[in-house]
């Protein structure tokens, strides 16, 4: 679904991703974690484009975005949703205006179709009467809810999530967790999330890919990663669980 | 910003900009008629013609009075043989006599000049419309007047002084009483010396008689030939001579032309005249073939506003004859092509290949075209972009504009690429294009674009060459 | 000396590639000005809040300035028996200098800096991010609209100040002072004339360019949280006063 074949990028003459290979399977969770500046934002933003990797190729879906103009990537930017730290809401609009966005500029449905599907993905995020709310009215995690009903109004294939759990409380973050869990299973999207929560990773992930001074150090399913003996990767979990 | 909130608030957004526009374009309209120079006035009056020795200070549409009452403006101020042409637009409603008289006249302390017509006897007939105003004035202005009468003071005022100064006192009085006794006795004297030198006087009127009596002989010698001088210029032998040297001179010219002697066989050979004949048309051919086989390189840069990138298209076009060229080019194409490859990966001892759409950016293609004109219409065909195609292209303005469509691409899994742009050549060497690119695309490539090339012909580029310091 | 022309031309450079980078926006802008979709009613939106919500300011600071510049005017023409020009030199003023530039200074201020300010917390709070991965383009879509607006309605709103600084103006003059009221308006008939208007709101519409066009290049280029969003605001403010200014200097001297 997603391959990233010899990424590197440098800010600065600071190398940030070092030739770093990762291969992301569809239909499923993958997380991507790493510690706090390690480059994870900068790995997700190369997924979707919003940066230019220095050398290396980029493939969506079959597509090798590394070199496409801006239209041709906003097209393939239209498979995509992506919920950031937070929620990213514009808040000029309300919540039903934020998630009627992208079906608005997108599409060429209805008023009626449009209000149909935005209750729906509200409903699915598990949030209700708050259509008319301005974003700044709403709480940390509503407004991540909020932010996951807009990533998926347009049914995209991949969903990126950039750190859903930070700077949630320890109940709002497994309720998001849940959340995100559920929704996968509802769209089967590709979900494609950086983080660098180890607990929530252990519950959610299908596969876990670690990120570590620009590479992708090792890659596998939770238990294979827990299990693991390869002293480095202890190392590396007991580190972020501090 | 409370003021306008109040019943505002329930218009919608599009009607509350509609009546904000409106409002500002109420106040615009109404500030332009007070100011009454755009003015709904269909009136446009008729025109008259006055003639000034001068219109110094005076301004186009500046008022015309009667009895300081506006009728009219100054249309125009012309200079028509040394004279100023002025041309008042006289409101219809008025009517001007022919006996009417003009003049300028100006205004307040900042003396602005505008034109007062008197008007004359009731009894004259009218003046038509484009009739001229033949009495004029040019009334003093305040300033000038000043001026002149201000220099006029100050003469008058140095004058008076140094009278004064001459005058003035018993001294003065002495002083001119001793010029007028030196006076009287200068006059005594210049009559006595007259009469004491009156022979002198006669004796030398006389010598000057004599001397124009000889200065007449010796004339009339030289004419008779007597004397040296007289000899030169009448003697026969003289002339003789000269005529012999002319008749030489002729000889020489006849023998070169009769093909005697070498510089005339030289010259009056046919041989000669056919070589030198041959030799220049050759060498006309020769010019006429460079003439007609030209060479131009051309550059052109087209953004494309869609990718907000440039093509850039270097040309060489060879024209062995007006109407038929070769055309060989080099394109940067920042959109790139595409092609379909397979990559093999290998994670975790899987080895996985893919089938892969890849775009290879600023890619570089080229073309190779034969073109043929017929009349303003011109037919390509050839290789395009590195691809097959063809194209119009039509001529227009002395060739100044060109319109080409073209056509390549003809892929079985995608639309066409048809080009269509207009090159518009507003000086030697440079011209600007547009139009649209890749218009039927499938693939998200059209767009319109806007660019610019230049063109050297074989002849520049030896002259930049040449000039080039190596 | 090495050391004191660095310090000295540091900030040169600085200016001359800021303004290099604004240049690059607006040539973005006009770019994105002819492609699809067209969003009307963003650009409506925006025009309400630059034009209509401005009319307020617009109105009390026109009006003030004439009556000032009445005032003024006035004392200094009484000197020398030259009352009547009052009119015509305070209509000159509001329309050719002071109607264009303290308008656009006022919306400067309500204006762009808003534009600063929100685009500015549109960038910290990743929006703008937001906006790209939803295939907008954040400047076809955020900043064109703004800049079209600010040219279109910055003229409106001159025309408002001038009408009503005249007004303002004739009624010290003439209410106050005792001007005679047909000689005041006489001379301004007079004097002022439809270039005079018309060049004042060419100008108007080339500030509206400058000051939203500094708005959004120092909103969306806004770096360090929320002290970097007061920041851009400030600066977007001061550069904009200044770049209206010395652009004013060089229109009146190509336009007069």
């Amino acid at each position: 679904m997603i391959k990233l074949i010899k990424i590197s990028k440098s800010f600065n003459s600071q190398k940030v991703l070092d030739e770093l290979d990762l291969n992301i399977d569809p239909e499923k969770i993958t997380v991507i974690i790493g510690q706090s500046g390690g480059g994870k934002s900068v790995l997700l933003k190369h997924i979707i484009g919003l940066i230019r990797p220095d050398s290396g190729q980029i493939i969506i879906d079959k597509i090798d975005i590394t070199n496409l103009n801006d239209k041709k990537l906003n097209e393939v930017r239209k498979k995509f949703g992506m919920l950031f730290q937070d929620a990213a809401l514009f808040d000029s609009m309300t919540v039903g205006e934020n998630v009627a966005f992208p079906l608005n500029e997108h599409t060429r449905l209805s008023r009626k179709e449009i209000n149909k599907i935005v209750n729906e993905k509200l409903n699915l995020v598990g949030l209700e009467n708050v259509i008319h709310k301005m974003p700044s009215e709403l709480s940390g995690g509503m407004r991540k809810r909020v932010g996951l009903a807009r990533a998926i109004a347009l049914d995209p294939k991949i969903v990126l999530f950039d750190e859903p759990t930070t700077g949630l409380d320890p109940i709002m973050r497994e309720s998001v967790d849940e959340l995100i869990v559920a929704t996968q299973k509802r769209t089967k999207a590709t979900f494609v999330i950086i983080s660098h929560d180890i607990e929530s990773t252990f519950t959610i992930a299908h596969k876990v890919a670690m990120l570590y001074q620009g590479k992708i150090v090792a890659v596998g399913t939770p238990d294979e990663i827990r299990s693991s003996n390869n002293s480095f990767v202890k190392r590396f979990i007991r580190d972020l669980r501090i | 910003m409370g003021i306008g909130g109040f019943s505002l608030s329930n218009l919608s957004i599009e009607a509350k900009v509609g009546v904000f526009v409106i409002i500002g374009m109420i106040i615009l309209g109404y500030m332009s008629m007070r100011l009454g120079k755009l003015g709904f006035k269909m009136d446009q009056g008729f025109e008259v013609k006055v003639y000034f020795d001068s219109a110094s200070g005076l301004e186009e549409d500046v008022s015309v009075e009667i009895a300081g009452v506006e009728v009219g403006r100054v249309s125009k101020i012309l200079l028509e043989d040394g004279k100023a042409l002025v041309i008042l637009r006289i409101d219809s409603n008025v009517k001007l006599r022919k006996d009417v008289k003009a003049l300028i006249k100006s205004r307040g302390i900042l003396g602005d000049k505008y034109v007062v017509l008197i008007q004359g006897s009731p009894a004259a007939p009218l003046i038509e419309p484009n009739g001229r105003i033949i009495s004029t004035t040019t009334a003093t202005d305040l300033e000038s007047l000043m001026n002149v009468l201000g220099d006029v003071a100050k003469d008058i005022s140095r004058l008076t002084q140094s009278f004064a100064n001459v005058m003035g006192g018993e001294k003065g009085e002495a002083s001119l009483r001793s010029i007028i006794d030196s006076m009287k006795a200068v006059a005594e004297t210049l009559n006595r010396t007259v009469q004491e030198n009156n022979k002198g006087l006669v004796k030398i009127i006389t010598n000057l008689s004599e001397f124009s009596a000889t200065i007449n002989e010796i004339s009339s010698k030289i004419n008779k030939g007597e004397g040296s001088i007289g000899k030169l210029i009448n003697e026969e032998d003289t002339v003789k001579r000269l005529n012999g040297t002319l008749a030489s001179l002729k000889e020489i010219t006849e023998k070169i032309n009769r093909g005697e002697g070498s510089l005339g066989k030289l010259i009056n050979e046919e041989e000669t005249v056919e070589n030198i004949n041959s030799t220049l048309t050759s060498i006309n051919d020769y010019m006429q073939k460079q003439e007609s086989f030209r060479t131009y390189l051309d550059y052109r840069g087209e953004y494309l506003f869609d990718s907000e990138e440039v093509k850039s298209y270097l040309t060489l076009r060879i024209q062995p004859r007006e109407d038929k060229y070769y055309l060989l080019q080099i394109v940067d194409d920042p959109s790139g092509v595409e092609s379909e490859t397979d990559i093999t990966t290998t994670t975790n001892g899987v080895t996985t290949t893919e089938h892969i759409e890849k775009n290879e950016k600023n890619k570089i293609k080229f073309s190779a075209q034969i073109a043929k004109r017929y009349y303003d219409l011109g037919l390509r065909g050839g290789i395009f972009e590195s691809t097959g195609g063809f194209a119009f292209d039509y001529y227009l303005f002395k060739d100044r504009l060109t319109l080409s469509l073209e056509a390549f691409d003809f892929d079985s899994d995608s639309n066409a690429h048809l080009k269509f742009k207009a090159d518009f050549t507003p000086f030697k060497h440079l011209y600007i294009t547009s139009g649209f690119d890749d218009f039927i695309s499938d693939k998200g490539n059209e767009s319109f674009f806007i660019g610019a090339g230049i063109n050297f012909l074989d002849d520049d580029l030896k002259t930049l060459l040449s000039n080039l310091p190596f | 000396m090495i050391r004191f022309l660095e310090f000295a031309g540091r900030p040169l450079v600085f200016f001359i590639e800021e303004c290099g980078r604004i240049m690059l926006l607006l040539l973005s802008t006009i770019s994105w000005m002819f492609r699809p979709p067209f969003r009307f009613r963003v650009i409506f939106k925006q025009m309400e809040f630059v034009g209509v919500n401005s009319v307020g300011v617009v109105l009390i600071t026109g009006a003030f300035t004439g009556m000032v510049l009445a005032l003024q005017t006035y004392h200094g023409f009484k000197m020398f028996g030259g009352e009547s020009l009052v009119g015509s030199t305070l209509a000159l003023a509001m329309t050719r200098e002071l109607g264009p530039v303290f308008t656009a200074l006022m919306v400067t201020g309500r204006v762009g800096s808003a534009m600063a300010a929100e685009l500015g917390t549109m960038k910290v709070t990743e929006q703008i991010d937001a906006l790209n991965t939803m295939s907008v383009n954040p400047i076809q879509y955020l900043v064109m609209p703004r800049i079209i607006a600010a040219i279109l309605m910055l003229p409106v709103l001159t025309i408002i100040s001038d009408f009503v600084g005249i007004v303002g103006g004739y009624f010290v003059g003439v209410n106050l002072l005792k001007i005679n009221s047909g000689i005041f308006i006489a001379k301004i008939i007079d004097i002022v004339d439809l270039d005079d208007i018309f060049n004042g709101l060419i100008k108007a519409a080339f500030f509206g360019l400058i000051l939203s066009l500094v708005g959004c290049y120092k909103g969306i280029y806004t770096i360090g949280g929320a002290e970097g969003v007061g920041r851009a605001t400030t600066q977007s403010v001061v550069l904009s006063s200044i770049l209206i200014f010395i652009s004013d200097y060089f229109l009146t001297a190509v336009m007069f």
